[in-house]
């Protein structure tokens, strides 16, 4: 820059022509751009000294107004391009900066209203002052005094009892401060409308306590009189006039609290327009005369015999279990000043560190780690310490552990970063560490106060914080530690997406997360009325305070043990604890919790739980796994010689496989908790039923032994090929490929396929003997033989088929080939319209097509007529679109659809399925949903719900080919059970803006660039879908779309996918009915059309089948013995046909509806906008009826006529339909 | 229903009586010619229908129309169909194998007309039933009469509801559905024999119209003006005028030439060659980002607006 300058001052200004001028100018301006882009870089009085240094030699040149006339293109001032320059590079983007700046406002508490509540403060601070001390007193004669006022004192275990030998007493507290996140500016609004908490510290006299007040809950209990103390006096208190109530965080009696709400009043002091509580905490002074080193995690404080057995003597208290939660509960009140100091001196330290902190907290407070009304995450209550402390962590570092090198330490992060940087290191934090294995201790200045050694001793997690130097992680399960590291990962992947095209801030900050089920795998519903825990010690419940915390902690130890690496996650969620009256001395504790499994997919399906070898040295792990499972445990030999301490879990089929983990929990929670099988509840069974043929079908295909299932017909697919490929010889061309296109090879059909042979379909009652042909496509080596006209080439085709389907019956014995010549609707002779249907031996039906490459070009010249050829010859009249021109428009339209899209669809979705295991049980799920709503097939095609359903597998950016490694794609956040990708795609149909489009990068990135030169496909202007699903082959979003949904649909889905996930929310209130989600309301209907089950081929599958109907006897039990010989065919569905047809024919009048799973009725409404009488048009599109002719008007007018479609409906539905219902 | 009126822009009204409660409308009116259509619709006795019902079909309406006389033929659907069907008989509602046939059994007669060539092969067509076609409600048809007095009867009998006829020749219902599976599937040596000489058909027209075109191969192409036309040849680079380069499928496509000959010209001037250039970038990117914050400001404004950031 300096260069620059002096080459200015060189330029001698008398001679400089203007040209010369010129470009100086330009070069000044260029110099202006440069520097306010460096600026960003530099500091900011720096960089605006160097810009007023420039500045000042601009005015040096002579023409001014030029100069300043550029000046004013360029975007303002220094300060603002800076603030720009920032936005984007050190935020994610600038929108993100400017989102994160308005969203931080809206949860903070607003300045205009705190006065009162300081008022109130103040007014609160003096009274508490003055309240008369109480003499010094036992400890249940002090409470008996106080329950005479309808206070309760909170007395933690172990209780004081009659021979207790000390006194409880109160002193006005010696300090009284503001304390925690109030204090600091730091609140974050709660969620579920609970108010901000303002805790206030209230520093209890050193003179009330003795050395050995640390033992046997005796803190405890002084703290518990001096807070029913104050309790007392404030609810008596008519200057406060407020209520007050008790609070102990997480169920710990030892951590109760007292809550300060404003009553309805109008004092000045009524702070209930801040939406706040005040909360009294009783805090121990840094000189009490309670020794500190008592208080280690290893040191045992409850001297259990002591108060059972006084003749024991000290020396065997070293044999008691340490009382690690017992000491954090003591350690942590004398805490909050440290804190606020250490937070106060972070907020110094670090400009965005309040910002930062605020963004973690909505984050996790989306996620349920906090109170809340709904299923929270356990251990997460009065956690905000824990928040603020993993920044602290971020920003000072590490404690230097002996034993660590220099390499391993934690680097701290600079303290100059941006908020959302901060949030996105401590989302780092939290999705790579282990809490499990590493222990964190915050770098402090002092040093900590007890070394790490004495912490090993503790199963839970640690992190100890820098101020109160306690264990933030205490009473914290590992399992929610889990679920906590999962939801970091997946919020990191969503801001790390490179090729997001949405915007990543709303499914951050602004969504809640807390819906079980889109966020588990599996959901237990747990009732522990019941519970009894099998090796239960007074210990134990001593140490976290009360037995439903024992209880819950050991479950989740249990169950964690038990899973091992079946689960990613194993969370224990229950509504978080609510304030409680002054009479209640303790807190409630949930009766029904929810234990959620998010599984890992490589494991968690395992049928063997391997234990330690049967002679292994180790005789302490083979009895701890024979204890942990009970008689479930069992020696046994292994294939590769070993004997080994093994569990076996049984299954019949593969959809039981799914519920291993869940029998994993039943079982645990059995044998440790006696907790039957009836007080556990998972919505598993119902949903796999709806997937599953009715016991009756199902039991003749058992019996008959015939292979079923996917497997079944990909191996008939194979053979089929292989029959096909040995004609060879007869055939004028030889068979190139066969492509399947069916969703009965790519795992994603509603029922897993089945075959059908005569003599089993005389075993099944009529309307269970469906056959449904499986799709296929024959593609021939290329000759120059076949004909240049489209016509001929369909004749062609037909000849093909004639002749395979002749030598195939010859050389296949048993199998039958028929020629399809049409579909009965469509009259074109252009549309490839032909199949040949083959059913094998074995019983499975086949249908394949011939897929000719030139008929696309072909087909292209009759639409674009001569211009195809010659483009270059603009004709000047506009020609008209011919019948012809649409007829080809459709059969081009059809041909891509089927002969390009289809191909390629069926095989990235089969790779997806074989990488996913929940992927295709989703598809299954959401199909037979949208079937049940009778919209699937009629309005939407089953491609598109593939294509839906595939977005929550690979929509990280992430995209899944042949060939990417198994391993890798297990690691990906995806559904990992059929239930809750339903429950997500449920969510997303719920929420889609279905004018945004979706995109879904099914075939990868390297699959984009071909789809440049494919001609556009969609050239059909009118599309009546108003969904857009496109893909990287599919720009336009319009392939499987074709069909609709139309915005009646649309809205429709949008309804039915509310209401289902409202009834996916009962999850939360124990009362989900999986049935219910898919039995359809009919009351919408203006028509009904019954049909009668007993002629629908396809009855079996009907949602909501009634079993007597599909008995094979049917009414008359004599009639069955006339048809022996049953005839098949193959995809014949009346009901179906009956349906197309009646769509086709009463398109402008009637929107139908009808479920293509044996669906026993067809719902119409009629059009709205027929409803009004309208004049007489020759193609009025509708059955009419003249109305009386109005004088004044000439045209005749007529109106729908109803009765006359009605009977209409009959007739053509003749022996199919058994009633019509009419709904006013 | 005593004042459904009689007439209705000029349509007489024709009730037909479905059942007791239900009655049907036709919306009849003697056909006016057109110019093209004279020799298929004879003015006079032709009856042009509205709102036919769905799936009627031609001896229904046969049936129907006794009363007044006999009836000729039946048309269905006349508008929609394109000119050169106009010679078509009345069976072309009758399901697409009959569509298949009688469309290559009409288009050859009419070639035949004009250059009288030997006798064409004639197409086994498929086994037919006779089965229902379900039209869209409220299509229209033609029903050409023997006379005109039935014209007049028909017209004038419009008094009571009379009862639909129910042909039962063709299955309706359920057993529609199973007839029509069936004829999809007829015997395949029919296939055969379909396939077989429809093929030969095509090859036969292809040898007839290559002898009536009047392009002869190696014969250059002059239109009336004068111009040769140049084409690309098939797939072996044969044109039609022979010796002359023609444009590349490229450039028919686009109109545009190939890239690398304009491109080489264009990228002669290097991008940062000179001060005012970068200049000039780093001013753009400026404003560009200028922009685009504000746009970003803008956005987020609307989403405020819309109370999007209150997250609980």
């Amino acid at each position: 820059m300096t260069a620059l300058k002096r080459k200015r001052e060189e330029i001698p200004g008398p001679h400089k022509s203007p040209r010369v001028e010129d470009e100086d100018q330009m070069m000044e301006g260029d110099q202006d751009s440069e520097d306010s882009g460096e600026m960003s870089a530099m500091d900011e009085d720096e960089a605006q000294g160097e810009w007023g240094g420039i500045t000042g030699s601009n005015e040096a040149v002579p023409p001014e107004g030029v100069h300043t006339g550029k000046k004013s293109k360029l975007p303002s001032t220094g300060e603002e391009l800076r603030a720009i320059k920032d936005a984007s590079d050190l935020f994610k983007s600038s929108s993100f900066k400017l989102q994160i700046d308005v969203l931080l406002p809206n949860v903070r508490p607003k300045a205009s209203r705190v006065p009162p509540l300081e008022r109130f403060l103040f007014a609160l601070h003096s009274f508490l002052k003055e309240i008369p001390s109480v003499a010094p007193q036992h400890p249940l004669e002090a409470a008996r005094k106080l329950l005479k006022k309808g206070v309760a004192v909170p007395y933690s275990l172990p209780l004081p009892t009659e021979e207790t030998n000390w006194k409880v007493a109160f002193e006005p507290p010696s300090d009284i401060t503001l304390v925690g996140s109030w204090a600091n500016k730091v609140s974050v609004k709660p969620k579920d409308g609970n108010k901000f908490g303002v805790d206030l510290a209230v520093e209890m006299p050193n003179s009330l306590f003795q050395e050995k007040d640390y033992l046997n809950g005796r803190f405890f209990h002084k703290r518990a009189f001096y807070l029913a103390t104050l309790a007392a006096a404030i609810q008596k208190s008519k200057m406060l006039d407020i209520d007050v109530s008790y609070e102990s965080l997480q169920g710990d009696t030892r951590l109760t609290k007292l809550v300060l709400t404003p009553k309805p009043n109008d004092s000045v002091n009524n702070f209930t327009k801040i939406h706040a509580k005040v909360c009294v905490l009783p805090i121990l002074s840094t000189n009490s005369p309670i020794p500190l080193h008592r208080l280690s995690p290893s040191h045992s404080n409850i001297r259990l015999n002591v108060a059972t057995n006084i003749t024991n003597d000290d020396t065997k208290a070293a044999a008691h279990h340490p009382t690690p939660s017992y000491n954090t509960a003591l350690l942590r009140t004398l805490a909050p000043k440290f804190q606020l100091l250490s937070v106060h001196e972070l907020q110094n330290d670090c400009p965005a560190f309040s910002d930062a902190l605020t963004l973690l907290r909505i984050w996790a407070n989306q996620r349920g780690y906090s109170e809340g009304t709904r299923m929270c995450v356990r251990g997460f209550e009065g956690a905000g310490p824990w928040w603020w402390s993993i920044l602290a962590l971020l920003l000072n570092g590490e404690e230097r552990r002996p034993g660590a090198t220099k390499a391993n330490k934690r680097k701290s992060v600079g303290k100059g970063l941006s908020s959302y940087q901060l949030f996105k290191a401590a989302l780092e934090f939290l999705a790579k560490h282990d809490f499990e294995k590493e222990h964190v201790f915050v770098r402090s200045p002092e040093g900590h106060r007890y070394p790490p050694e004495e912490y090993s001793s503790g199963t839970e997690a640690l992190f100890v914080d820098s101020a109160s130097l306690t264990n933030l992680l205490a009473g914290v399960p590992l399992g929610s530690l889990e679920l906590l590291r999962y939801d970091a990962r997946q919020t990191l992947d969503t801001l790390n997406q490179a090729s997001f095209s949405g915007d990543p801030f709303g499914g951050v900050f602004l969504k809640d997360c807390r819906d079980l089920p889109t966020r588990f795998d599996i959901i237990l519903q747990v009732n522990l009325t019941s519970a009894k825990p099998r090796n239960a010690s007074a210990h134990s419940t001593i140490d976290f305070g009360s037995p439903a915390n024992a209880l819950l902690a050991s479950i989740n130890s249990i169950l964690r043990l038990g899973l091992g690496d079946r689960s990613r996650a194993v969370t224990i969620l229950h509504p978080s604890s609510t304030p409680r009256s002054l009479s209640q001395a303790h807190p409630s504790s949930p009766d029904i919790i929810f234990i959620g499994l998010i599984h890992d997919p490589h494991h968690a399906f395992r049928l063997v739980d391997h234990g330690p070898a049967a002679n292994a040295e180790d005789e302490i792990a083979v009895q701890n796994f024979r204890d942990l499972w009970g008689d479930k445990a069992e020696l046994r030999r292994f294939k590769d010689g070993r004997i080994l301490e093994s569990v076996v879990w049984e299954v019949t089929t593969a959809d039981e496989r799914a519920h291993v983990p869940s029998m994993v929990v039943r079982h645990l929670l059995k044998r440790h908790f006696s907790i039957q099988d009836g007080d556990v509840e998972t919505w598993q069974a119902s949903f796999d039923a709806l997937l599953r043929l009715p016991p009756s079908v199902s039991r003749e295909y058992m019996a008959s032994g015939v292979s079923t299932g996917f497997k079944g017909a990909l191996t008939a697919f194979d053979n089929l090929v292989k029959a096909v490929k040995k004609l060879d010889d007869d055939l004028p061309l030889s068979l190139l490929t066969v492509s399947p296109i069916s969703e009965m090879l790519r795992y994603t059909s509603v029922f897993s396929p089945i075959p059908l042979t005569s003599s089993l379909a005389s075993l099944l009652p009529p309307n269970a003997r469906y056959l449904a042909p499986i799709e296929i496509i024959l593609e021939f080596e290329k000759s120059s033989k076949w004909p240049d006209d489209i016509k001929a080439v369909q004749a062609i085709k037909l000849a093909f088929f004639e002749r395979i389907a002749s030598t195939l019956m010859n050389s296949v014995p048993g199998l039958t080939a028929k020629v399809v010549v049409g579909d009965g609707v469509h009259g074109s002779l252009i549309l490839d319209k032909a199949c040949m249907e083959i059913v094998t031996p074995e019983g499975w039906a086949f249908s394949a097509s011939i897929w000719h490459d030139r008929e696309v070009n072909l087909l292209d010249q009759v639409i674009g007529g001569e211009t195809s050829t010659l483009p270059h010859i603009v004709s000047k009249k506009e020609k008209k679109r011919s019948a012809e021109y649409y007829e080809a428009l459709e059969a081009k339209e059809f041909y891509m659809r089927r002969f390009i899209h289809a191909p390629r669809h069926h095989r990235a979705i089969a790779t997806l399925a074989h990488h996913y295991s929940a992927f295709p049980g989703t598809v299954r799920l959401v199909k037979r949903w949208l079937a049940s709503h009778w919209i699937l097939h009629g309005h939407i095609s089953n491609e598109v719900i593939e294509l839906i359903c595939a977005s929550f597998f690979i929509d990280s950016g992430r995209t899944v080919t042949s060939d990417t490694d198994t391993e890798k794609t297990m690691q990906h956040l995806v559904p990992t059970s059929k239930e809750r990708g339903f429950s997500c795609v449920i969510h997303f149909l719920k929420e889609w803006k279905w004018e945004e489009g979706l995109f879904v990068p099914l075939y990868g990135a390297a699959a984009a660039p071909a789809s440049e030169s494919l001609p556009s496909t969609s050239t059909r202007s009118g599309n009546a879908s108003v969904w857009k699903v496109s893909t990287e082959l599919d720009k336009d979003g319009h392939v499987w779309t074709h069909q609709g949904p139309d915005l009646v649909v649309a809205h429709r889905v949008h309804a039915l996918a509310n209401a289902t996930w409202n009834c996916l929310q009962g999850i939360e209130q124990g009362q989900l009915n999986v049935q219910s989600i898919f039995i359809h309301p009919t009351d919408d209907y203006d028509i009904l059309v019954k049909l009668d089950p007993s002629v629908l081929p396809r009855y079996f599958h009907n949602v909501n089948a009634d079993t007597t109907l599909l008995t094979k006897r049917g009414k008359y039990a004599n009639k069955t013995q006339g048809d022996e010989t049953v005839g098949l065919m193959p995809g014949f569905d009346p009901a179906q046909l009956l349906f197309n047809d009646l769509q086709r024919v009463y398109t402008d009048t009637l929107k139908l509806f009808y479920d293509p799973f044996g669906g026993d009725s067809i719902g119409a409404v009629w059009d709205p906008s027929l409803k009004e009488a309208r004049p007489f048009r020759v193609l009025g599109g509708f059955s009419s009826l003249p109305v009386k002719k109005d004088k004044a008007k000439d045209k005749g007018m007529v109106v729908l006529n109803q009765s006359a479609i009605i009977s209409e409906l009959e007739r053509l539905g003749y022996g199919l339909l058994k009633k019509i219902t009419l709904h006013a | 229903m005593s004042t459904i009126p009689s007439n209705v822009s000029g349509f007489t009204v024709l009730p037909i009586k479905y059942s007791s409660t239900a009655t049907h409308y036709l919306y009849a009116r003697s056909h006016v010619s057109k110019a093209d259509a004279r020799k298929v619709l004879p003015e006079g006795r032709t009856l042009f229908l509205v709102n036919v019902p769905p799936d009627a079909t031609e001896r229904e309406l046969v049936l129907f129309f006794k009363h007044s006389g006999t009836v000729e033929k039946v048309i269905f659907n006349f508008e929609v169909k394109e000119p050169h069907h106009e010679d078509s008989d009345s069976e072309d509602g009758e399901g697409d194998e009959d569509a298949m046939d009688e469309d290559a059994a009409d288009e050859q007669p009419r070639k035949r007309r004009k250059t009288q060539p030997p006798a064409a092969p004639a197409v086994i067509p498929l086994p037919a039933q006779p089965l229902r076609h379900f039209r869209k409600t409220g299509s229209s048809a033609y029903v050409i009469f023997l006379d005109s007095s039935s014209l007049e009867r028909a017209l004038a009998s419009t008094s009571k509801p009379r009862a639909w006829p129910k042909s039962s020749e063709e299955p309706s219902g359920l057993a529609h559905y199973r007839a029509l599976y069936d004829s999809l599937r007829p015997p395949l040596d029919a296939v055969r024999a379909f396939a077989d000489s429809s093929i030969e058909l095509y090859e036969y027209e292809l040898a007839k119209s290559k002898q009536k075109s009047k392009y002869r191969k190696g014969e250059a192409v002059v239109d009336e003006d004068g111009f040769t036309l140049v084409t690309r040849g098939g797939a072996y680079g044969k044109t039609l005028g022979g010796g002359v380069g023609v444009a590349s499928k490229r450039f028919q496509r686009s109109g545009e030439t190939a890239r690398n000959r304009g491109n080489k010209k264009a990228k002669k001037e290097k991008e940062g060659f000179y001060a005012f250039q970068k200049a000039e970038k780093q001013r753009s990117n400026l404003i560009e980002l200028k922009r685009k914050w504000e746009e970003d400001k803008v956005k987020v404004e609307k989403l405020k607006a819309a109370r999007r950031f209150k997250p609980y």
